[in-house]
């Protein structure tokens, strides 16, 4: 009989692209019965007793799978893609020259990551804006800008409406919420980047997607740090 | 027929540990026929057209499996350990709580890596003396010193020389090269971290470990950056 993932615990927040990955995966691979517990950043909700017992760390996602721990994302999502690859659609392909595409995407999504959120992002986030460099400012968003137009182009390579050609995967899994936090702060992807703003919308309305979006980004909007990009 | 390498091809730069990772996960794997081809990276070997043509991003490593291009460290050495699983140890054991302990270690490596790394020897190995932040770099050290304690306790936890208390494993491969490269600025590990520098004089003996070890390495004395973090 299948997992329903009734025996899971995840810690998430809301708008954490970590938790998101997870959060997919999981109901990809139909382990929707996952208990999931929503703590509040603002509250530092990330460092109460109760996280710190299951992750020094202090952060989230922490994921607990009966008796098994494990915290980080990518940890997470190969580690259930791999004990439940006979629940849901395969998230790995096992051809090789599939298999190589999407584990090359799904480990080029950090230095996205550090590009957007940690050049960027985080600077506007935890900054006043008289304390900025204008000058790099400017020269991080070119970057990301860059950076944008290689994955616009791996959309072209593989063909079809996801990373690699007609069928979603991990890489989709990994690289979608790191985009969705990039739209929610104001990046217009369209009429730049025509594939990712497609894929942006096909991927938003996958029900796995749908499922585990949010809940502050559906009530509130998001600030418009990247809209000049 | 069990396959060597003879297909494989692995531009590469000495001290890279990104590098250093899939170097080892080839010699782990018995795929020790890889091509290797060694670039300067004071040259800018790792932007020359050569590479900018499998790597648009110019970096190293940048490796070739027959038609297939994974350039990423951790892909890599994903994709050979998946590929040839059944070739050398197993690098990702199949029972779910060393699995789930093997893939945890692993993807703790980039917050190691980044203390490590951006946040301290790249300021040093980058930066002019005058241009650094001293305030910055002790906290970084500070930093440095409570993610060894981490790793220092997962070693005691694991209750065996490696990451696993199983065996070495995938979590090795990917956390040692960054350890090693520490040494070589020069973090003493003992006294403060007993397992640790247990865990280093036993990796660097694997042979895996010994045949990629970086040749600069062996040629020269590293610089003492660190000397003073434990």
């Amino acid at each position: 009989m299948a997992d329903t993932g009734k025996d899971m615990l995840l810690y998430w927040g809301s708008g954490s692209f970590p938790c998101w990955r997870v959060m997919i995966v999981l109901e990809e691979k139909g382990l929707s019965d996952c208990e999931k517990k929503l703590i509040s950043f603002s509250d530092k909700g990330h460092k109460s007793d109760e996280i710190l017992k299951l992750n020094p760390r202090g952060q989230v996602p922490t994921f607990k799978c009966g008796d098994i721990i494990i915290n980080e994302s990518f940890a997470a999502c190969l580690y259930l893609e791999d004990t439940y690859k006979s629940q849901g659609p395969p998230l790995i392909p096992s051809e090789p020259a599939r298999k190589a595409n999407v584990l090359q995407r799904m480990f080029e999504e950090p230095t996205l990551t550090k590009k957007a959120r940690d050049d960027i992002l985080l600077l506007y986030m935890t900054k006043k804006p008289e304390e900025l460099d204008q000058e790099k400012m400017t020269k991080s968003k070119a970057a990301l800008k860059e950076e944008l137009a290689l994955w616009e182009g791996y959309l072209v390579k593989a063909g079809g409406t996801y990373l690699d050609g007609g069928e979603f995967t991990m890489a989709d899994a990994i690289f979608f919420p790191s985009l969705a936090i990039l739209v929610r702060c104001g990046l217009k992807l369209a009429p730049t980047f025509p594939k990712l703003a497609a894929y942006y919308d096909a991927v938003s309305k996958r029900p796995s997607v749908e499922k585990s979006w949010p809940p502050h980004f559906r009530d509130t909007e998001g600030k418009p740090y990247l809209a000049d990009l």
